[in-house]
């Protein structure tokens, strides 16, 4: 159970030997924890890179993959020759560091055109579509979890959860496509997909908020049980706090440490790419685009989606702890 | 009086020009996009549905529509020379969409193009096993020398897409083309535009402008022509397709079938490969998990093809014989408990994995013993295609292939020869006889290939043949369209009517 | 003198008794309870009950419709695309569909909750190393680390297993370290410290628990997870192969027929939900009777002032 109180942590007379930090993230702190972070994360982007492209490159042959099966194994090897397939490993991975350093992410094999192009299209689409569910669901989750929690056990308690765990177990497409039926084609109040309007994003982000909702509701709820049930909030009451919401706030403060890293798990995961989404609304976004890349060895998309994606990741786990630190000061990193 | 008149014509011809009036821009959903618009690659079928005879124009086409056999397009006539090579008379008056005449230096290059090392061009591999020279005679006529001498040359001509003789040599992302439509807007992901040109040499198309999108969930797409979002879908799946009114069936010119590994035992027993066939109740398959038109197969190659042989007959079911045979192989000596298995690739076609369920029951039933694995693309590829694995034990590869060209030489090499990279055997018998029937022409050349279809299903039992499978679209009741077996490669804007 | 009255105060019951009368007094988790042993016993018993019926094919009476009445009981729910008796189907595919999933979250969770006690409990450079692996993960596709997978170490369960636990340790990880990160400058921990306690007492006797129910709620809820991307993996070829069967599979083969043989996707991804449901209801109540200062809310029910 969470008892960090900021209102309380200044007055607390038992610092005796300075074991417990003085409260507050300073200036100077924030800036050392970010560059810190900034040459760790650099260095496991790094890693990451090493890893996928030479792991990548022992699972299959682009060229059996783009050429019809009928293809003599000449043409094969032309066309390895024309990407540099041929090449030593090594040898490569110089090529590819090298290009990198420049800004060149390399070609696509499947579709000529610069990797890094191909991937920043698919993100735009991908990133909008996690940052408008993820907002939608951390306002919508935060509260109703809290209300649940607030009186646990009782009618409303029940029925969220109820609600909350089907969504957060039903498979998405079901969701897609009964929802396609029901408001496209026998209503006809929604466009059945693509991306023209606003109207077509409605049922995208319906879908994809169905599931993050469902988990983190029950994580809000699971948090926020404890925090409200906790030592200082009976003693504010006792001592005449009236105002719910203030207990409220307080309780949610202290509740928020897991909701905000499982929302992040989320977030994550969106960023990645929603691919039932992806491939049932016509969206192109990433999650789609790395599917069909992995599977037909387009080594080059691969390794620039994961390299833009692993960038939002770190950027987005960086904030988050820096939240931390803002939501209980005495958490030092 | 005379004003009522006047009125009553001009709403006559009215009424007449909207009955005439069928033009104007269509939608079109496809599952999945073309990923490149690279005219030398509009033989693979996702790139050739929307460009082939849209926005390129080939020497010579086949008619799939009706029996004209091989119709002029860009080449007006032609004819054998005497040493073999075959002269193209081209049409005169043709522009490129970017303005320039068309001539035979542009076929000259186009071809060069698709040959070069520089590119990936898959139209090659029509070109492979010969060496084909082109000569420019004049501005308007062309000499292809092949050697070997190819008899099918001018339908190979219908493969290769022109292009205007300064395009380079890489891919190029806009297709300059004589086709009666040009690229105006291609947004990756999203949707590909052509436009009618005015300058086209040809009739004008009804369709002025066609919308290509893509969506890769099949109910998507037939819900979208349901509500309005396109007008036509050349692909729906089956279970879709229960509207009378908007939905075709067709036969698309796919096989389905089990490439059988000759090499390892027991499958190097010819009556096991007999028990094989034997097994497998084809008949029962038809209209519950394959579509009710889909036709039992007897050769790779579908009934239209030339050569395609009527005095074969599909194996029978026949669980007994089948074990019969496969206790005298027992008592021979040949180990008939091996374990088969039997490789298929996920979502290669509708209901596969239903379907090798059930002939892995059917198999198992007469006393064989299978395993199923399905796998990605790029394994199935290994398993498919030579070379194949050291130490691999006795496998069937469940695959599809596509020949919709009219000429089992597409399929027959490297199917069935020796030396071709799908085949699970050899024989020297079958590869004479793919030499010779390459070679010949006219009744000839049916007579030899109607020969080696009837050898490899009869006596050397080459694989399970399985089904001729069919397609369905939904196509928009105000468009007048009917695909063929030729529309999942390639599907042309300009046999589209409008009601 | 009066005569004054003694009242005995009656022992606590013993720990199973109060749990029983716990669960008693929760409808919900009694049910949850109730569904999960019912789901182990079929997970246990369903391939040798039923696993003949369920491999029986019968291409005449393919997506035969649930709710008839006629047939017998296996029939009750339809059946599939090979005519085989879906409720025979989900039974015999259970075994398979908990084992997998409950080895995939189990593997993720310990490893997780390890590295994410250790993450925060530790000198700042393993913390570092440890949380950049974590964003490693969480930027590796799944289905790239399943592709590796499959062509390094072949196709087996196991390695399905691993391929899934791989996905989901960061969320565990970072949860854990939080709350860590957040106790370890509390009083009682620091009070501990002082008495000399061992940092790995501090960190199962003290820190652990704190954490735990929230793990829980993400494990339970994990499972539905698990149990759908595993049917994305054996697309793949790697793992669960027909006519091998799990819940997961059953809905993604049912997919194309959800507008017209809604049953053959519907009735496995029922058996998920409610799964999931019950093992999330029932972490709750574990939540609250565990807690010494929770439980009066299951122990006060039921009673009408006292």
């Amino acid at each position: 159970m969470p008892l960090a109180n900021p209102v309380f942590a200044g007055h607390n007379s038992n610092q005796g030997g300075g074991m417990i930090p003085p409260p507050g993230l300073s200036e100077g702190a924030m800036l050392k924890f970010v560059r810190k972070r900034a040459v760790a994360s650099l260095i496991s982007l790094v890693g990451l890179i090493v890893m996928v492209f030479f792991l990548s490159r022992l699972t299959g042959d682009p060229a059996a993959l783009f050429l019809p099966v009928e293809a003599s194994a000449e043409m094969k090897q032309q066309f390895r020759e024309l990407h540099g397939l041929n090449d030593p490993l090594l040898v490569q991975f110089a090529h590819y560091v090298g290009d990198v350093l420049t800004g060149d992410l390399g070609e696509s094999l499947r579709k000529a055109r610069p990797a890094l192009d191909v991937v920043l299209e698919a993100f735009t689409w991908t990133l909008w579509l996690a940052v408008i569910t993820m907002s939608l669901v951390t306002g919508a989750a935060i509260l109703v979890g809290s209300l649940a929690a607030f009186r646990a056990g009782g009618f409303f308690d029940r029925l969220s959860s109820i609600i909350s765990l089907i969504g957060a177990s039903v498979p998405d497409f079901w969701v897609a496509i009964v929802a396609i039926v029901v408001f496209s084609v026998n209503l006809a109040w929604l466009p059945t997909s693509g991306t023209g309007s606003l109207l077509h994003w409605i049922l995208p982000i319906a879908v994809l908020f169905i599931r993050p909702f469902g988990i983190i509701v029950q994580v809000v709820r699971g948090s926020m049980i404890g925090a409200l049930s906790s030592a200082y909030v009976k003693t504010a009451r006792a001592k005449g706090v009236k105002s719910r919401s203030i207990i409220f706030v307080h309780a949610l403060r202290n509740a928020m440490l897991p909701v905000i890293t499982v929302i992040g798990d989320q977030a994550a995961s969106l960023l990645n790419g929603a691919v039932i989404v992806e491939t049932i609304f016509g969206f192109p976004g990433v999650g789609k685009l790395m599917i069909d890349s992995i599977l037909q060895r387009d080594f080059n998309v691969v390794l620039a989606a994961i390299l833009v994606t692993a960038l939002a990741i770190f950027l987005m786990n960086l904030l988050i702890d820096l939240a931390y630190a803002l939501l209980d000061p005495r958490i030092r990193h | 009086m005379k004003k009522m008149l006047i009125l009553g014509a001009l709403m006559l011809g009215s009424t007449l020009s909207t009955a005439f009036a069928g033009s104007g821009p269509i939608k079109i959903v496809l599952p999945e996009e073309a990923d490149l618009l690279e005219p030398c690659m509009a033989t693979r079928s996702n790139i050739g549905r929307v460009i082939m005879e849209n926005v390129s124009e080939t020497l010579t086409e086949l008619d799939v529509r009706g029996d004209k056999g091989l119709m002029p397009r860009l080449a007006e006539t032609w004819e054998q020379n005497a040493d073999g090579s075959w002269r193209f008379h081209l049409r005169q008056g043709v522009k490129f969409s970017d303005g320039t005449g068309f001539d035979a230096k542009d076929v000259e290059h186009s071809f060069n193009r698709i040959m070069s090392d520089k590119n990936s061009c898959e139209s090659r591999r029509y070109f492979g096993g010969m060496t084909i020279t082109p000569t420019v005679v004049d501005d308007y006529t062309i000499d292809f020398k092949a050697d070997p001498v190819q008899p099918i040359l001018p339908l190979l001509m219908s493969l290769l897409t022109i292009v205007p003789e300064e395009t380079p040599m890489e891919f190029v992302r806009e297709p300059v083309g004589t086709g009666p439509y040009k690229l105006t807007d291609w947004t990756p992901g999203q949707q590909i535009v052509l436009t009618a040109r005015d300058d086209y040499w040809g009739a004008k198309p009804e369709v002025t402008e066609a919308t290509y999108l893509f969506r890769a969930d099949p109910s998507v797409r037939a819900a979208m022509v349901q509500t309005g979002e396109a007008d036509l879908s050349p692909s729906i799946s089956q279970l879709d397709a229960t509207n009378p009114a908007t939905d075709f069936s067709y036969l698309d010119s796919e096989t389905v079938y089990l490439r059988i590994d000759h090499n390892i035992e027991p499958l190097n027993d010819v009556r096991v490969r007999r028990a094989l066939n034997l097994a497998i109740d084809r008949q029962a398959f038809l209209g519950t998990l394959v579509p009710e038109g889909a036709l039992l197969a007897t050769a790779i190659v579908p009934p239209p093809t030339l050569g395609w042989n009527p005095d074969v007959k599909v194996f029978p079911f026949d669980p007994d014989g089948a074990r019969k045979l496969l206790e005298e192989a027992k008592a021979d000596g040949v180990k008939v408990d091996t374990p088969i298995t039997i490789i298929a690739r996920t979502a290669n076609f509708p209901n596969v994995t239903e379907i090798m369920e059930a002939i892995q029951a059917q198999l198992q039933d007469v006393g064989f013993k299978v395993d199923l694995k399905f796998v990605e693309v790029a394994e199935h590829e290994q398993y498919y295609s030579k070379p194949f694995k050291e130490g691999r034990g006795p496998i069937l590869v469940a695959a599809m292939h596509d020949n919709s060209k009219g000429d089992p030489s597409f399929s027959m090499f490297f199917k069935y020869d020796s030396e071709g990279t799908q085949s699970g055997f050899s024989d020297p018998k079958v590869d004479d006889l793919i030499k010779r029937a390459s070679a010949a022409v006219g009744d000839e050349r049916a007579k030899l290939w109607k020969e080696l279809i009837a050898y490899l299903h009869d006596d050397v039992v080459a694989d399970v043949l399985l089904f001729h499978m069919v397609g369905f679209s939904r196509v928009s009741e105000r468009l007048d369209f009917t695909p063929t077996m030729a529309t999942n490669g390639t599907l042309q804007l300009s046999e589209i009517k409008i009601k | 003198m009066t005569l004054q009255t003694v009242t005995i105060v009656a022992d606590e019951p013993n720990f199973a008794t109060r749990m029983v009368r716990m669960l008693l007094a929760d409808k919900f988790a009694l049910c949850a309870a109730i569904f999960l042993v019912f789901i182990v016993i079929l997970a246990i018993v369903g391939p040798s009950w039923l696993g003949e019926l369920a491999t029986k094919q019968n291409l005449r009476g393919r997506n035969a419709a649930p709710f008839d009445w006629e047939r017998g009981w296996v029939w009750w729910m339809g059946a599939d695309a090979l005519g085989r008796p879906l409720l025979a189907r989900i039974v015999v595919a259970t075994q398979n569909t908990l084992m997998v999933a409950a080895g995939a979250v189990a593997l993720s969770a310990a490893a997780g909750t390890l590295l994410g006690l250790v993450a925060g409990f530790s000198s700042p450079r393993v913390n570092q190393v440890i949380m950049r692996l974590a964003d490693v993960i969480m930027s590796f596709p799944s289905l790239l680390i399943a592709v590796i997978v499959l062509y390094i170490l072949g196709s087996s369960i196991l390695n399905l297993m691993l391929v899934l636990a791989i996905t989901r340790i960061p969320v565990y990880l970072r949860t854990t370290r939080a709350e860590v990160l957040e106790i370890r400058e509390r009083m009682f921990v620091q009070a501990a410290r002082v008495m000399g306690a061992s940092d790995r007492r501090i960190l199962f006797r003290h820190i652990l628990p704190v954490v735990l129910p929230t793990l829980t709620t993400l494990a339970t809820l994990d499972f539905a997870y698990v149990m759908l991307a595993e049917s994305a993996l054996s697309f793949l070829g790697i793992g669960i192969q027909p006519p091998e069967i799990t819940w997961g599979l059953m809905i993604s083969q049912g997919r194309q027929y959800l507008t017209n043989a809604w049953w053959l996707s519907f009735w496995p991804g029922l058996a998920i939900i409610l799964t999931t449901m019950s093992l999330n209801m029932l972490s709750n109540w574990l939540r609250i009777a565990l807690d010494p200062v929770q439980r009066w809310r299951l122990e006060m029910k039921g009673r009408k002032n006292g």
